[in-house]
């Protein structure tokens, strides 16, 4: 078990399990920081149904674990689907303009991106209305004061504010992401884990394969943390909790 | 949709082969995150306290340590603990106690971040008004700062729980049979409806930490209105 | 801070008490009859080998009954640890179990890790694929096939087929289930295997299993590598069960006529490899 280090053949999945991870966490992070921002700005609307819908979306996605999620979309959103669009999902398709096509992703990563982006927005949504809760209440007053609209209020006072506020805690989110992709290995998606339980299928070296995994986790997070840090001064959400 | 595969298997589903075998389903997910909440409090405590008086060398290692815990995923560390820990330690630790090891160290790890900054926050002048008083540093810590910290950390070590209960649901990966595992057995066999069992399985954690979301939001609100 | 470190302290005096230490070298067939406990990990979600019977919410199979049979032998109870495939290999070197009895194909790398006993049964590589759509392994290079992780059913595909695309899910019903929602068009398992899922799923009619299989598979009972007292105990009492006739009923209770899946008796316990390929 402890014999030697994995051939060159195995560090090169290693490698590509990876790059799924960090491509996988970066879109799920992209796309979770604007559905987040989106659902908060619903869950601030005046209108009561809106907010209250958004609330709903929220707290369900908050409070049900991400594998249960990643098992539905998967496995069960898929036994829901009428056959033919199940079929051209998973049949090979361009995107985009030719020159620039990219393969189109296997159902596993569409399903997974969906569900890690899904589950990470409910969370980015609470940083983004942390942070605007912390704007204080006298400088809308104030706003008004000068004469401001609600939108411009918005837009040069609270906003702003909020945003920075939030960052560090979006970053410390960002790094959920990235730990929380490993469970997209549940639904075969070949990211990191995958590929550390497919080394050591062939290898047996359990120590090595999860040690390397282990170490690329670590250092994808310490990466972004190290960037919190240094641009913003602190890496986590004051809460540390919200995973 | 069928719901009679929900009905069917509910007592499955709620405590797995007990009485005829051992507890399962989410019985035992209860059961873990009550043990991990427990055990992940008393380290957090411990080693928040340990973050505001330890100096030097001491406290680099400490935040080093904090640090791997809080940027390893969760699944890893169970594979760590489970599997790893027994052939490189000999330490054989069951799947309950794998499962309730790690999510206490995560969870440690973060609050011990939460009592570090509650304590931080409180005015330096406290401790040296202590000090005038008499009380030793342990006494301050325990007559004057905790009583301060602790009812203002409730909302988010309730957070913390929330986390906690959903990450039970990775005890799947070790075949401990928690909700999600029995889950897994009971749509593996039916095989047809995967849709229904696991809206049904995210309903019932949605119960549970829905539970402990209620009760934040109650605590913060009382906290909140409290002078601070 | 002392009443920290004590407590810290305390904590992992208590953690290792509780825990209490894996000797490898110990003679584990000794250690067996001195708990009075069989600790065996089988499979939970596959029939007929292994899995849970919803009445009794028990797990059950041919699998199960070998292993009853093992402990009834020694006279010691029986623990069963579900496990998937995956799981065999790091469940048996990590000390939590005795035995493995998961439809668990010898092979030789495997053998460098783990010990296992003379072969009690005998399958081979097949495939399930949606009626007509797979009639010959040449069609397997451009096919996105499921299989487990940790197989020998995966490493055989990826070297015979490397065109293939391969996802591997966490146990066999995942992968047909992913075959069921057109995510893979086919998956790949032990025959006997498939059989079992597919003699349990509500819509078999519209999947097959094409009659060609890619490997002629020996399966044992995986042991901790270096017991030789338990792997003795293991083979002279499979071979014992052969005798008494025993293994037959087994096999007839999981795979006889009168059951969901009925396959002829290929190898019986002590016959040479050789036979066993036809």
């Amino acid at each position: 078990m402890f014999d030697g280090f994995l051939a060159p053949r195995y560090i090169g999945w290693m490698i590509d399990g990876l790059g799924v991870t960090l491509g996988l966490s970066a879109l799920a992070s992209v796309i979770a920081l604007v559905l987040g921002f989106v659902l908060c700005v619903l869950r601030l609307s005046p209108s009561r149904p809106v907010a209250g819908l958004a609330a709903a979306w929220l707290s369900a996605f908050r409070n049900t674990p991400l594998l249960v999620q990643l098992f539905f979309w998967y496995f069960g959103v898929s036994a829901l689907l009428p056959d033919s669009l199940m079929a051209w999902l998973n049949a090979p398709h361009r995107i985009g303009v030719e020159a620039f096509g990219a393969p189109w992703p296997p159902f596993e990563m569409l399903a997974g991106l969906l569900g890690l982006s899904l589950y990470s927005a409910a969370f980015m949504a609470e940083e983004f209305r942390a942070g605007i809760y912390s704007v204080a209440p006298g400088q809308t007053a104030a706003g008004r004061a000068l004469g401001m609209t609600s939108t411009q209020i918005w837009i040069s006072i609270i906003l702003p504010q909020a945003v920075r506020i939030a960052r560090a805690p979006l970053a410390g989110q960002v790094m959920n992401v990235v730990k929380n992709s490993s469970l997209t290995m549940a639904i075969g998606l070949a990211e990191l884990s995958y590929a550390a339980r497919q080394v050591e299928t062939e290898t047996f070296q359990a120590f090595q394969a999860f040690g390397l995994a282990t170490l690329f986790y670590i250092g994808a997070v310490a990466l972004i943390g190290g960037f919190s840090q240094l641009a913003w001064g602190r890496s986590s959400p004051p809460t540390g909790a919200a995973r | 949709m069928n719901p009679s595969v929900i009905t069917d298997n509910l007592i499955y589903f709620l405590v797995g082969p007990w009485p005829q075998g051992p507890l399962g389903g989410a019985a035992l997910t209860v059961i873990l995150t009550v043990l991990s909440a427990a055990l992940s409090g008393v380290l957090g405590l411990v080693f928040g306290v340990l973050l505001s008086v330890l100096r030097g060398p001491w406290l680099a290692v400490l935040r080093l340590g904090l640090g791997l815990f809080r940027a390893i995923p969760v699944l890893m560390l169970i594979f760590w603990i489970y599997f790893l820990a027994p052939i490189a330690f000999g330490l054989d630790v069951p799947g309950v106690g794998s499962v309730v090891a790690a999510l206490s160290l995560i969870g440690g790890a973060y609050l011990a971040h939460t009592v570090h900054a509650g304590i931080e926050a409180l005015p330096r002048g406290q401790w040296a008004a202590a000090s005038a008083l008499g009380l030793s540093r342990r006494q301050t810590l325990w007559l004057v700062v905790a009583p301060q910290v602790l009812p203002r950390m409730a909302p988010s070590v309730v957070n913390q729980w929330i986390a906690l209960t959903k990450d039970t649901s990775l005890a799947y990966v070790i075949g401990v049979a928690e909700l999600s595992f029995v889950a897994t057995q009971v749509s593996n066999r039916v095989m047809v409806y995967p849709a229904e069992i696991y809206l049904f399985v995210a309903v019932l954690y949605f119960i549970l930490c829905a539970g402990f979301e209620l009760a934040a939001g109650r605590l913060a609100r009382r906290y909140r209105s409290l002078p601070a | 801070m002392r009443l920290a470190l004590t407590a810290i302290t305390l904590m992992m005096t208590l953690a290792v008490a509780a825990c209490g230490r894996n000797d490898a070298p110990q003679d584990r067939l000794a250690a067996i009859r001195q708990a009075g406990v069989l600790r065996v990990a089988t499979f939970d979600s596959n029939p007929p080998f292994g899995s849970v019977n919803p009445t009794t919410r028990k797990i059950e199979g041919l699998d199960v009954d070998y292993a009853q049979a093992l402990a009834d032998k020694l006279g010691v109870k029986l623990e069963i640890t579900p496990t998937n495939p995956a799981n065999r290999i790091p469940l048996l070197a990590s000390g939590k179990v005795d035995l493995v009895l998961a439809n668990f194909t010898i092979t030789e790398e495997r053998a460098k890790q783990v010990d296992f006993s003379i072969p009690y049964f005998a399958s081979g590589q097949q495939f399930i694929a949606k009626t007509g759509t797979l009639t010959s392994p040449d069609q397997l290079n451009g096919l996105r096939i499921g299989v487990d992780k940790g197989t020998v059913n995966e490493i055989n595909l990826r070297e015979k087929y490397p065109q293939a695309v391969l996802v591997a899910y966490d146990d066999t019903p995942f992968a047909f289930t992913a075959l069921r929602n057109g995510n893979v068009q086919a998956i790949s398992q032990d025959g006997p295997k498939l059989i079992g899922v597919l003699a349990n799923a509500p819509d078999a009619s519209g999947y097959e299993i094409p009659a060609f299989s890619i490997s002629q598979d020996l399966i044992g009972v995986g042991i901790p590598k270096g017991q030789a007292a338990l792997k003795t105990f293991v083979d002279t009492t499979l071979v014992e069960l052969e005798a008494s006739g025993q293994a037959q009923r087994i096999y007839d209770r999981w795979f006889g006529p009168d059951t969901r899946t009925p396959l002829a008796r290929s190898y019986r316990i002590g016959e040479s490899a050789a036979v066993a390929a036809h």
